[in-house]
């Protein structure tokens, strides 16, 4: 993009990119820092040796698999659907569905709040997982609906002339064609589940039930206000996101840009 | 949305009878969207709708006691200045994190489509943040901003010690502190959109400008500003709904307060809802804040389709 043939023109934009980029490493740093400072490693030891810890990330990874397995499952069948099959006032659905992209998550509150407490729901993983999943499947329709609209109606066709069942075609067409966009929703829907705080901080009330957006709250309550306790909690409830991210990196990108550049 | 359909002529005739043959056979999609239909728009129109209900009532959420007030909770809505003043909250945090991240995110794109050195790791650097949960980071930020915290610490150690202050406590700078970690959190995705974007722009074009002469910032202005106008106005539908949203941020590292100078459409109805017990009026005012997401959408999205005639 910039001319970079110069050389000392190109150390200019290295270091103002190395400045630029500072602010945000400035917060990681401080955080690990903070998590270090007083007793040093021993806040991890402490940390770990709680015994409700391990609960805290089952928690948030069965909220997150149960939320990607609905959402994949509502959206790819939903994404052949809109994209290939015939409907009567197909678009209407899909105009239905993307209104709900807009909506905030917090309007849910008080009728979810109702409803849950009612069915006896309340302080169970479900009154998280189907609101979390019911706010992902928009989006995810959209992108993945775009996605089947550039497979070829020939494709589909000449697996149904083989005598292939709509359900064949799914599985056996449909399925293996859109893995990339099944992957970018996978990620997409895993930060969401897994980063998802006001409803676990409504509806998880005991200990053993929270996910791990509520640890740094528990820690509080634990340590009182030592700060480094709660830190070096932060730094490991944010370390399998972080992890994941660095591993998948592609396919974090792809999903984002996919989705905007549609 | 693209649809590839080849015309091979010899098979014009074998085709049209196939598909008359395949939509005969083919069997309705309503089976398949069904799924997604009753788990996304039964459970959120459900709620919607229950909350339009709930706004009608002056309730707390609990008692059997619920009273039909009709309108009044909106009414009450008009009269309350916190609610005006969430609002303008909402404005000036979408206006500057917009300005801000739109700025920075460009200048990231640009520059690491450069050649630079070690390009990977400011990427990840930069979307880092973008990964992480809000309620894994308001410990750090709150460490940060506190009296005694990092903040603090480094303004004393380099002799500024009349910078130095209680930034939470100002309502003025805990209102900049909250944007700021939105542009932190989210100028990572800007950023990726706008790296796709220019991916996408022919890179001859830009070849051109530069052999009849363009520098770096003519180059931006008139080839890759209008090149990623597409992504700008995606990014507009973004923010403007993401600062409608707003809600852990503010509930995590400022509580919405000081007095208020920090709350927004999604603390107040959180405030007035669980704290207050005021679900009617919470609810009041959910309605208006969805109204005003699918508004904001619209608008943005129209006038944006407007404009892209032209381009």
């Amino acid at each position: 993009m910039f001319e970079t043939r110069r050389i000392s023109y190109r150390t200019l934009l290295q270091i103002l990119l190395t400045i630029l980029v500072i602010p945000f490493v400035f917060p990681l740093v401080a955080m690990i820092q903070g998590s270090l400072a007083g007793a040093g490693w021993d806040n991890y030891l402490t940390v770990l040796s709680v015994p409700l810890l391990p609960g805290f990330f089952i928690n948030s990874a069965l909220v997150a698999a149960a939320v990607i397995v609905i959402v994949l499952a509502c959206t790819m069948a939903a994404a052949f659907g809109f994209s290939k099959l015939h409907i009567a006032g197909k678009e209407i659905y899909f105009w239905l569905l993307l209104a709900a992209l807009t909506l905030p998550g917090v309007v849910l509150l008080t009728p979810l709040f109702a409803t849950v407490t009612r069915i006896g729901a309340y302080n169970t993983l479900w009154a998280v997982i189907l609101p979390v999943a019911a706010l992902q499947v928009p989006f995810a329709v959209l992108l993945s609906r775009a996605f089947v609209d550039g497979i070829p109606d020939e494709m589909i066709e000449a697996a149904r002339v083989d005598g292939a069942g709509m359900l064949r075609v799914f599985w056996s067409v449909i399925l293996p064609l859109t893995r990339p966009i099944i992957a970018a929703v996978l990620v997409l829907v895993f930060i969401s589940a897994w980063n998802e705080y006001l409803l676990a901080l409504l509806f998880l009330q005991t200990p053993e039930q929270q996910t791990i957006t509520l640890v740094p709250q528990f820690f509080v309550g634990q340590y009182n206000n030592d700060q480094t306790k709660v830190l070096a909690a932060a730094v490991l409830t944010g370390l399998p996101v972080v992890i994941l991210y660095i591993c998948l990196q592609r396919f974090f990108e792809r999903g984002l840009a996919a989705g905007a550049l549609k | 949305m693209t649809t590839t359909t080849t015309h091979r002529p010899g098979t014009a005739t074998a085709r049209r009878s196939l598909s008359r043959s395949s939509r005969l056979h083919r069997p309705s999609g309503l089976p398949w969207i069904l799924p997604a239909m009753i788990v996304s728009v039964g459970l959120l129109y459900y709620c919607i709708f229950y909350t339009g209900y709930i706004s009608t009532l002056e309730w707390d959420g609990a008692a059997p006691l619920q009273e039909n007030v009709g309108l009044a909770n909106y009414a009450k809505m008009v009269q309350d200045s916190v609610f005006w003043r969430s609002l303008a909250h909402t404005v000036v945090f979408f206006v500057a994190t917009f300005v801000v991240q739109v700025a920075l995110g460009l200048v990231f794109a640009c520059l690491l489509h450069s050649r630079l050195y070690l390009k990977t790791l400011y990427k990840v650097l930069i979307f880092i943040p973008v990964v992480l949960a809000t309620a894994t980071v308001a410990p750090v930020f709150r460490q940060i901003y506190a009296p005694d915290g990092t903040l603090n610490t480094i303004l004393r150690a380099v002799g500024l010690d009349a910078l130095a202050q209680p930034w939470l406590a100002s309502g003025t700078m805990a209102l900049i502190i909250v944007i700021s970690v939105q542009i932190w959190q989210s100028t990572g995705v800007v950023f990726v959109l706008y790296y796709a974007a220019i991916g996408q722009i022919e890179h001859s074009i830009i070849e051109a400008a530069r052999i009849d002469g363009a520098g770096d910032f003519r180059i931006i202005a008139s080839i890759i500003w209008p090149g990623v106008r597409g992504t700008t106005l995606a990014i507009g539908i973004l923010s403007a709904i993401g600062s409608l949203k707003t809600f852990d941020i503010p509930f995590l590292i400022t509580g919405g307060g000081p007095s208020y100078a920090t709350e927004f459409l999604g603390t107040l109805i959180y405030r007035v809802s669980i704290t207050f017990s005021e679900v009617g009026y919470g609810a009041a005012i959910s309605i208006v804040l969805l109204a005003l997401a699918i508004g904001a959408a619209i608008i943005i999205n129209t006038g944006g389709r407007r404009g892209e005639s032209n381009v």
